[in-house]
């Protein structure tokens, strides 16, 4: 492979982490605050959905990017109403969530564009290249000649690293995934910073989705989501619950997808499906080799119970 | 006891209800009479002995996976995996089928046994993962799907592919499932299923393995306290989980869709999963609902013939029953619910008194 290629190949990578990033965030921030979310899947086809028909009917990519955020906040506040105010079990509901919104985002599709049509096709997001820093030879057009997006997402892991480790607002959000108990007691309102998480975490998670409708392909289909919510899952353990950790592992996938779908294109001999399965083989691999027993927040997964001592 | 009882049968059944009324609202709003549509979905699952032959045929599948996720979660293992399991079955019993080079009901025999043991394994790889390496059941098992999907892909397009349309070739007529009435299409899979079922209810309750085995899914800690291997039951449980769906695809092929095609198997698995956690992780219950489902899939078809309502409702309805069954049963473990139950019971008693 020559220079071009690999450069071409890079920057698909970069593509492709940005949902994948998006999600693995939504999923670290309420993790954070000891909710594991596995309705990833769910809440990033209800985004892709939402962030479609915005952008379909205004022609504005932006707005469909906001409002697939908003359709995934709403679909989030099932689980955390479940899980927290009812104190539900969260893989249980993760995994209602999962079934529930793409099922969802299907009927609406259906009811919006009828049974059986043409596939609909919305304007896709430009990219906007940052002057001066995208004539940098190679790095230019890999970091500063992309969508907003994904400046965005960038710019989100700074401010996650910075406000889990150098705020005491971050230190406190931290303590709630970590302790509960002792976090109430330290005068933290942990059933509002839950509440909370779970708006950061339908926002990003809807984003995540509607980036695949508006900026990657510009159709919405059933399974358009296929499987990523869950590689982000992966990712998050990978990245071991870090901003900078996550960030790797998701350019790590991204890459693993960019290149499978390169590799297809290359060569006949091999059948195709084979690469296709280079992602979802590299995240088990990835994980088999460093993702063991690293616990995470202490409280993720369990239920809390304000009155119970 | 008698209250968590009644509690146990009235959270699903007003968890139906409240779906179903939901559903019938969101049909409302689309324009169409609701009363109507339901009556499409009963005429369209019970209307003649062809179109409940058909539902039976539906339910076959989700039998298997609802069983699979079922006996997987009572020994705290979250196996997702039940359609990559339930694909492997099936592609396993289709290779054998295809060949061997030879027909009859011994391959049928052979078949079954190819799609359990696959099934079996592909729950093992995500077995090993969780008890060697601590990962995570419910990514591994969903990363295990994709590459079942992908490698069923193969099977059609390349390495089985029979004439110019991606598909393989069918089972051998000698080798398919034969059917229990002849004009009807259950096959004698549904039997297969049925006893199944029962067997997994018979393990999980009235032996002692079963016991064990749900106490590890009940407190890990307790149980290894009291000296059972924890890590050999959950394997156990992967292995059992992944052979059920495995079988469920082997009889699924060789009885109902006789060649692997594009889509094939799709969202059987989480279809097993909303099934058991409606059913409460009951192995009886679970086949009831597994054939509830069936009917509102089969019946929806006629539904949007009839009416024009997509048959995506019916998933947004049953993805309201778990939502709401779910929710009714952990509300029975809320603090506040409690007190307020207890209350309740007790001036009844008083009041008896």
């Amino acid at each position: 492979m020559n220079w071009i290629a690999v450069s071409d190949l890079l920057i698909s990578a970069v593509r492709m982490a940005t949902p994948l990033l998006f999600v693995a965030l939504a999923e670290l921030y309420s993790e954070r605050a000891g909710l594991v979310n596995i309705g990833l899947d769910g809440l990033m086809s209800f985004g892709a959905l939402v962030g479609f028909l915005a952008c379909y009917w205004t022609g504005n990519p932006f707005l469909g990017v906001l409002c697939g955020a908003l359709g995934g906040v709403l679909v989030n506040m099932i689980y955390a109403f479940c899980t927290v105010t009812l104190a539900g079990q969260q893989i249980v509901y993760g995994m209602a969530i999962n079934i529930f919104a793409p099922a969802l985002a299907s009927f609406i599709y259906r009811v919006v564009f009828g049974v059986s049509s043409t596939l609909a096709q919305a304007t896709l997001m430009k990219t906007v290249a940052i002057p001066g820093l995208k004539d940098i030879p190679f790095l230019g057009k890999l970091l500063f000649d992309q969508t907003p997006m994904v400046y965005a997402v960038y710019l989100l892991v700074v401010v996650t690293a910075v406000y889990f480790n150098r705020t005491k607002s971050g230190l406190n959000y931290k303590a709630v995934g970590e302790y509960p108990k002792a976090a109430e007691t330290m005068g933290i309102n942990v059933i509002r910073h839950k509440y909370f998480a779970s708006v950061i975490c339908g926002f990003l998670a809807g984003m995540g989705g509607a980036y695949l409708t508006t900026c990657y392909v510009n159709t919405y289909s059933d399974g358009i989501v296929a499987g990523r919510g869950f590689i982000a899952l992966a990712a998050v353990i990978f990245g071991r619950w870090s901003g900078s950790g996550v960030l790797m592992a998701c350019l790590l996938f991204g890459f693993f997808d960019a290149l499978q779908l390169r590799l297809q294109i290359g060569t006949d001999l091999i059948p195709y499906q084979l690469f296709q399965m280079i992602p979802y083989v590299m995240t088990l691999i990835a994980l088999t080799l460093f993702g063991s027993r690293i616990a995470g927040p202490k409280a993720k997964g369990k239920p809390y119970y304000r009155e119970e001592r | 006891m008698q209250k968590t009882k009644v509690l146990n049968l009235l959270i699903p059944t007003l968890s139906v209800l409240l779906a179903f009324l939901i559903g019938m609202i969101i049909i409302l709003c689309l324009g169409s009479n609701p009363f109507q549509a339901i009556g499409y979905l009963v005429k369209g699952a019970f209307g003649s002995a062809t179109n409940f032959g058909n539902t039976v045929v539906r339910a076959m599948p989700l039998l298997f996976t609802g069983l699979c996720t079922c006996f997987a979660y009572r020994c705290g293992v979250f196996n997702l995996g039940g359609e990559g399991q339930f694909l492997s079955g099936a592609m396993a019993a289709i290779t054998v089928s295809l060949l061997i080079g030879s027909e009859g009901w011994w391959v049928t025999i052979l078949a079954m046994l190819a799609g359990t043991v696959m099934g079996g394994l592909w729950g093992l790889l995500p077995g090993l993962l969780k008890t060697w390496r601590g990962l995570n059941e419910m990514i591994t098992t969903i990363m295990f799907n994709y590459v079942a999907a992908l490698f069923m892909g193969y099977l059609y397009t390349t390495a089985l592919r029979e004439g110019s349309v991606p598909q393989t070739a069918p089972v051998p007529d000698m080798t398919k499932i034969g059917r229990v009435f002849p004009d009807l299409r259950i096959t004698w899979g549904i039997a297969v299923a049925l006893v199944l079922g029962v067997a997994v209810w018979y393990f999980l309750f009235n032996t002692s393995k079963g016991f064990q085995l749900r106490a590890v899914g009940f407190n890990q800690t307790a149980s290894s306290y009291n000296g059972l291997s924890v890590k050999r039951y959950m394997l156990a449980a992967f292995v059992v989980s992944g052979a059920i769906a495995g079988l469920g695809g082997a009889c699924d092929i060789l009885g109902t869709q006789f060649r692997l095609i594009s889509g094939y198997g799709g969202g059987y698995g989480f279809d097993g999963v909303a099934i058991a956690l409606i059913a409460q992780l009951h192995p009886i219950a679970t086949m009831i609902v597994a054939y509830f489902f069936a009917v509102l899939r089969v019946g929806s078809t006629t539904m949007q013939v009839g009416t024009g309502v997509p048959t995506s409702v019916i998933d947004i309805i049953q993805a309201l029953v778990i939502i709401f069954a779910v929710a009714g049963s952990s509300m029975q473990y809320l603090p506040k619910f409690r007190a307020f139950m207890l209350n309740l019971f007790e001036k009844k008693e008083a009041v008896s008194e």
